[in-house]
């Protein structure tokens, strides 16, 4: 309940300050996902909006970030067009900042597509990533890039152990004098099951964000 | 002795007496006579032309000129043997041996004048025509001077044989000008100053031999003759020890005056990693999909901002800051030389330098 409340107040951008030497910032996401599965010889394409919420605290090197994301996803292509898809996707990942300009994370990973009167079907990754970030405006505008690789993988249905990896790259914008961010991000990640489906995610995010001033 | 025939004895006195005189007579005629030959000659050349025996008074004027060494002519009478010669051979018809002559005179002494009660119009004319076509100076300079470097001056009086340009300058014994110390016109004449200090106005020359140089020009504007007056420059005393000049500031105290281009290309690298890494890595991460298009936004936008984050640094613009600190730099090493310089002058000032003039020589491109 407890951690719940935590992943509630950081999806709405509630600053949270236990402690002095913690730092957290909380943001609300929204993008446009592009799914492209091949569940056997045939190829879908989906595609629809995911809102995401996320929170990153911060303690000295160390850094934990949960995100939370569902929306859903219609087809592109096919006759009759395949049933919409609910779309629910999350991480929870705790960091060490090796250099100033890089972390390493690790921990889970999770997509679920929902379709209405089927069983789910769920990819989980234990990822390790890294995050490299590059000052553009000291301060004030950074790039990042962000690359990940599944240590272990599932998939639910069918029951298959997975491979996948991915990368995220962008803009990551904070205004002066106030405490508010922005993220400009594209996001690409695929899982894989040798001999068996694969599906590619692709997302253009706009992230807003929260992180409280100094 | 014999005392008993004084009478005698006197008279051997005197042919002894007279034998000497006789003998030291016998070594001193032929000298005494041949420049009383060459006096004689002109004096004879003079009252032929004064009789109109212009052809005699042309041989005898020539053979009063023509003897040379220790029994020619004294300076004044040969200026006198030439002007009655030019005369004689105007008025024989010659006018181009009369030319010559009063050329060679001009040259001897520019600033000879014919007696305007001794000499006809025509003479008067030509000799006029031929001053004014033949530039030349003349002048000799103190034999021995001893001045301050830069606070005395060494004076030398030129006189002109008529108007024309002229330009004096110090060279050193080998050819390379040391100062020039005067270019422009002469009319009648003009006083030559030299303050003992080189071009730089600082500084004597080194001891050694040098030539003060007078160049005449004519009107074409080409060297007519030049009157070479040799130098010889001596330290007379106080040993002239000039301070070095300061270095100028160290490039490793200078800042650099402009931006350079690593802060721009450090904030350029982020954004155009960022912006290539989003075109390849859908290739990377998911070989074999179609990735859309839509990630050039993403990619584009981190390229603009790194494009923007470069050129924030101004790449080339000058650093107003870094431009004033070294200009300070710079002026302090520019008053520490004026110092030094000023200094360097005061020393050579205190310094004497001896100047010891030669025989002026004239010389003409053509030959003498």
């Amino acid at each position: 309940m407890k951690r719940v409340l935590l992943l509630a107040c950081a999806t709405f951008g509630v600053p949270l300050q236990a402690q002095s030497r913690w730092e957290v910032s909380a943001g609300a996401s929204g993008g446009h996902e592009i799914v492209r599965s091949r569940p056997d010889t045939t190829r879908e394409r989906r595609s629809g909006l995911v809102f995401t919420g996320e929170a990153v605290a911060t303690r000295g090197p160390f850094i934990a970030r949960l995100r939370y994301g569902q929306g859903h996803v219609t087809a592109d292509t096919g006759t009759p067009p395949s049933p919409r898809r609910d779309v629910v996707e999350g991480e929870a990942l705790v960091g060490y900042k090796a250099r100033p300009w890089l972390t390493l994370w690790v921990g889970p990973h999770a997509r679920t597509f929902a379709v209405p009167g089927l069983s789910d079907r769920r990819w989980l990754f234990w990822s390790g990533r890294a995050t490299a970030r590059g000052s553009l405006f000291p301060g004030r505008v950074e790039s990042f890039v962000e690359l990940w690789q599944g240590f272990t993988g599932r998939l639910s249905k069918p029951v298959e152990s997975a491979t996948g990896g991915g990368a995220e790259a962008g803009l990551q914008v904070r205004l002066a004098r106030h405490p508010i961010w922005a993220r400009l991000g594209y996001r690409v990640e695929q899982g894989r099951v040798t001999g068996g489906p694969r599906e590619t995610v692709e997302a253009l995010t706009l992230t807003v964000g929260y992180v409280p001033l100094r | 002795m014999d005392p008993h025939h004084p009478e005698a004895h006197r008279r051997m006195t005197r042919a002894l007496a007279l034998l000497a005189a006789l003998w030291l007579g016998a070594l001193v005629a032929p000298r005494a006579a041949s420049a009383q030959a060459a006096a004689a000659a002109l004096a004879q050349g003079m009252r032929a032309y004064d009789d109109l025996n212009f052809d005699e008074a042309s041989g005898l004027l020539r053979r009063a000129l023509a003897v040379q060494g220790a029994d020619a002519l004294a300076p004044a009478d040969v200026t006198r043997a030439l002007i009655y010669l030019a005369a004689t051979e105007l008025l024989r018809d010659r006018r181009d041996s009369a030319v010559a002559t009063s050329r060679r005179l001009v040259l001897l002494d520019p600033r000879f004048r014919p007696d305007e009660l001794v000499f006809p119009p025509q003479v008067l004319t030509l000799y006029e025509a031929v001053r004014r076509a033949t530039p030349v100076v003349t002048g000799r300079a103190p034999p021995d001077t001893t001045i301050h470097a830069g606070s005395e001056e060494l004076a030398m009086r030129l006189y002109a044989s008529a108007f024309h340009d002229i330009t004096a300058k110090l060279v050193a014994e080998d050819g390379r000008a040391v100062r020039t110390l005067y270019t422009g016109p002469i009319a009648d004449s003009l006083v030559l100053r030299w303050n003992g200090l080189d071009s730089s106005g600082t500084r004597a020359p080194p001891p050694g031999r040098y030539a003060i140089t007078i160049s005449s020009f004519d009107r074409q504007g080409r060297v007519a003759r030049m009157l070479r007056v040799p130098l010889q420059l001596v330290q007379a005393f106080g040993r002239v020890d000039t301070l070095p000049h300061p270095a100028p500031p160290a490039d490793s105290l200078l800042r650099r005056e402009r931006q350079s281009m690593g802060p721009a290309l450090r904030a350029f690298a982020p954004g155009a990693l960022a912006g290539v890494a989003i075109a390849v890595l859908p290739g990377v991460v998911a070989g074999g999909e179609d990735a859309s298009g839509g990630r050039f936004v993403v990619g584009g936008a981190v390229t603009i901002a790194g494009i923007a984050a470069a050129l924030s640094h101004h790449p080339g613009r000058s650093i107003p800051a870094n431009v004033a600190h070294n200009d300070t730099l710079r002026a302090a090493w520019r008053r520490e030389v004026d110092d030094v310089t000023r200094r360097n002058a005061a020393r050579v000032r205190e310094a004497m330098l001896g100047i010891r003039a030669g025989t002026p020589v004239l010389l003409t491109p053509e030959g003498p």
